[in-house]
């Protein structure tokens, strides 16, 4: 081994010692979530008549864009649909998981400092990157294991040890696929933070991209690698020739990212950072107007990729209210107004679950401009704020003025992308008044999530990061509640169940009322905790 | 006048961890104060109690009379600070940061900032993530100077600064002085607060243990004599105030003495024939070993 590696062992030892807390809550959460619902799954679907119904549904274009094509054929089993189920969805987790830990392990230490100090001992200039690979391949390694070892034990009715082994290995494959982009975005940009947007926007566009792939022409979904997941065709086929391409990928991407990270500087990107203002522009006055312009191209991005999402979804929409093409027979049940009915009922519901997905979404950038209160104040940026007249009511009223502006507005720009997309899809238009209902609807969610998150913040700075527990909360039960027969007090934990079924029904005003005060409420509190604590101390 | 600046007593508590024990000084309008001790003695846990960043735990700090916790906007409107550790948003330049800080104060761009700018010989297009440790604290020393701020605190402002521009750094505060306004420095350079300071503080974990002028604090503490005589000198390090006596021969000795006492001894040596004298008053260092070996090595045991 050269000595461009040299201690890439210790190395892997430090970042496992740091994290094991990290990785053991993902893998313990990823495995636990795929083994309790394999185990729930027979009790749901057991009967021959409940999979029939399922597999009719699975089959509609709305299932296939949220979850992938049901391609297997009767007679079913409980395994086979919980491959069909489950292998999307489960690979947005892992991607998600990776993204975290290879940012974290490669660009996150860069700008902490302590690649500098590191590699001022005797330690290889690519250990830190060889370190962060062989820390993935650990982590998916184990996550795989333990995946098919889970799949194995709840023993579904129609299980193969080869459909568990193949999903469990398959997922990890998948998984460090995505960590090897993080890995190489994190050559190119100059921050974990644009590395980590970089990673998001890439996995965004794969998965949008599969969903049009798949409704459309499943063939083409061979072309977005997302869609490989799809195409392991668990418990039916069982074919490994995607596992094959996402490590052959992953090796080529890899090989990239050392070439790159061999190329730069240490704390640089690829891109040099370019001469900047001389003196401010007039706008930059003020806290509001400062947090506005540190997050201003951020915020074009969220918005941009919500309105993106939003438009891609609804692009379907005239495949998915088009229930005739996939079941011939409702027309001669229904008849043509029937028809038309029930075709923009399918529509509806589907843009029920998007909304959720929208505010989710919207969510995020929200939640972390709030979370920014604490963690600018860790790294200094607000010392010299706090020195000046700013008083503390109007820092914070600031932060949340931008977090809740810039999630309302990605979550309208979600749902209109949504509605102006779908109506040009659709034959007999549906009103974007009526698909603003789900913008309404919502939007008080998110201003309870936003609360809550400021509610950390003032009470518990050093835990606020626990707060993303509940938008992923929110998109785990909406999205596979239904499928796994959540009860409806599981459903309602999250602030995304207490909404009614908006846009399909109207929205209802009480709730509306009593959520946006329990919002308004929440920010009180933060508030007052927040005035009457000490700043977290760097 | 009243003073600019008052502490009394003030207390923090970290936890368990208590940071300030008591703290108590006050600062004259028109005075350049220096604040000195040791790493983790509890001179920035002070000066973030006083912006009103911690809450004391008990006793009370106020600034133009108003009380720094309470009041602390309206006491901001006439400070300036810059702290030891200046970080800045790394995606906006020094010159955005300049302008941003001096608007929060209500203030504009002006000449004087320009000529500051010069002066600190700053590129104020380079985004704050590529600037270095002095570079960042040029930025703040730049808001603060310009900034007509009735009080300056900064908190060991130079430790990433060049000789050269810790020049330009001690110019400025005493052009401030001049002006007629105060200003509160804690630093480890004890040559630069020696210098420049009228007053000084000295903490030692979380308790002020001196305040006063340098004057008044060599009047408490003992110079250092370097002496040739013509007879032997065994008598003199027998004196109770002559203290760590050395001597190269029997006529030649080096030894420091009680403050008060400088004359008696002076008396004595010239009955033994002084051929050669000198006396050094003790430099700030001096001062400032002596009260942290003394007490803070008693403390530690």
């Amino acid at each position: 081994m050269s000595s461009r590696y040299a201690n890439t062992w210790a190395l892997v030892r430090l970042n496992l010692c740091h994290d094991w807390l990290k990785i053991f809550l993902w893998i313990a959460g990823l495995a636990g979530m795929m083994a309790s619902a394999a185990a729930k799954f027979e009790g749901i679907y057991g009967t021959p008549k409940a999979m029939a119904s399922i597999a009719q549904t699975l089959k509609t274009p709305a299932m296939v864009s949220l979850f992938g094509p049901f391609t297997a054929t009767p007679p079913f089993s409980s395994a086979v649909i919980y491959g069909a189920e489950m292998m999307v969805f489960m690979g947005l987790f892992a991607a998600m998981m990776n993204v975290y830990f290879a940012v974290h392990a490669t660009r996150a230490e860069e700008d902490a400092g302590t690649s500098e100090l590191i590699l001022a001992h005797a330690v290889g200039r690519q250990s830190p990157l060889l370190a962060a690979i062989i820390e993935l391949l650990m982590i998916n390694g184990v996550a795989g294991v333990l995946e098919a070892l889970g799949l194995q034990a709840a023993n579904m009715p129609g299980a193969s040890a080869t459909g568990s082994w193949l999903f469990g290995l398959g997922l990890a494959a998948f998984g460090f696929m995505f960590g090897t982009f993080s890995l190489l975005f994190a050559q190119m940009v100059s921050s974990a933070r644009a590395s980590t947007m970089l990673s998001y926007a890439w996995l965004g566009l794969l998965y949008v991209a599969r969903m049009g792939t798949d409704v459309k022409n499943p063939a083409l979904t061979w072309w977005t690698i997302f869609g490989w997941i799809e195409k392991m065709h668990l418990y039916t086929a069982n074919v490994w020739t995607p596992v094959w391409l996402m490590l052959g990928l992953s090796a080529t991407v890899l090989f990239g990212a050392v070439a790159l990270a061999n190329a730069r500087d240490i704390g640089a990107g690829l891109v040099e950072p370019r001469a900047g203002r001389s003196k401010a522009s007039r706008f930059l006055q003020g806290p509001l107007m400062l947090l506005a312009r540190l997050d201003r191209t951020s915020t074009i991005i969220w918005l941009l990729g919500l309105f993106v999402l939003g438009a891609a979804y609804g692009s379907i929409f005239g495949t998915v209210g088009d229930l005739v093409q996939s079941n011939p027979m409702l027309a001669k049940l229904l008849g043509s107004s029937g028809v038309a009915a029930a075709n923009r009922a399918v529509v509806l519901g589907l843009a029920n679950t998007l909304v959720v997905i929208f505010a989710v979404v919207a969510a995020v950038p929200a939640i972390s401009t709030l979370l920014r209160l604490n963690t600018d104040e860790r790294k200094g940026y607000l010392e010299l704020l706090h020195a000046a007249p700013v008083s503390r009511l109007h820092l914070f009223l600031s932060h949340a003025f931008e977090a809740v502006g810039v999630g309302t507005l990605a979550l309208a720009l979600g749902v209109l992308g949504m509605g102006v997309a779908g109506n040009a899809s659709m034959t007999t238009p549906i009103s974007l008044a009526r698909f603003m209902r789900g913008f309404v609807g919502y939007w008080p969610a998110l201003l309870v999530v936003c609360g809550l998150a400021a509610l950390l913040v003032g009470l518990l700075p050093r835990l606020q990061t626990l707060i993303w527990v509940v938008p992923v909360y929110g998109v785990l039960s909406m999205f596979l509640g239904p499928m796994l027969d959540f009860p409806k007090w599981a459903e309602r934990l999250s602030p995304f169940g207490w909404v009614n079924a908006v846009p399909t029904r109207a929205v209802a005003w009480p709730t509306f009322a009593r959520m946006t005060a329990l919002g308004i409420g929440l920010f009180g509190l933060a508030y007052v905790s927040y005035r009457r604590r000490d700043l977290t101390m760097n | 006048m009243a003073d600019v600046l008052t502490v009394d007593h003030l207390q923090k508590k970290f936890g368990k961890f208590q940071a300030l024990k008591d703290i108590t000084f006050s600062i004259h309008p028109g005075e350049v104060f220096g604040f000195i001790g040791p790493n983790g003695a509890g001179k920035s846990t002070t000066i973030r109690t006083l912006l009103g960043i911690l809450r004391p735990t008990a006793g009370r700090a106020t600034i133009f009379g108003q009380d720094a916790w309470a009041d602390a906007v309206s006491i901001h409107k006439r400070i300036a600070y810059v702290p030891g550790d200046v970080n800045l948003w790394p995606n906006l330049s020094g010159g955005e940061v300049i302008d941003f800080l001096l608007r929060l104060n209500g203030q504009k761009h002006s000449d004087r900032t320009d000529e500051l700018i010069k002066v600190f010989a700053l590129d104020v297009r380079k985004k704050a993530r590529t600037y270095s440790k002095g570079n960042r604290q040029k930025v703040a020393l730049v808001a603060a100077f310009s900034s007509q701020a009735d009080l300056s605190i900064f908190d060991e402002p130079t430790s990433g600064l060049d000789p050269l521009m810790e020049e330009v750094f001690q110019r400025e505060v005493l052009a401030l002085k001049q002006a007629g306004k105060s200003v509160l420095l804690s630093s480890h350079i004890l040559s630069e607060v020696e210098r420049m300071c009228d007053r000084i503080a000295i903490i030692r974990q979380g308790e002020i243990i001196e305040v006063g002028s340098l004057a008044e604090m060599r009047q408490l503490s003992r110079s250092t004599v370097r002496v040739t005589t013509q007879q032997p000198l065994t008598a003199i390090e027998a004196l109770p105030s002559v203290h760590q006596f050395k001597a190269k021969t029997p006529t030649q000795a080096v030894f420091s003495v009680d403050a008060e006492a400088l004359g008696d001894t002076i008396t004595a040596l010239s009955q033994l024939g002084i051929t050669q004298l000198i006396t050094t008053p003790p430099t700030l260092e001096d001062l400032f070993l002596r009260y942290y070996n003394q007490e803070g090595g008693k403390d530690e045991q």
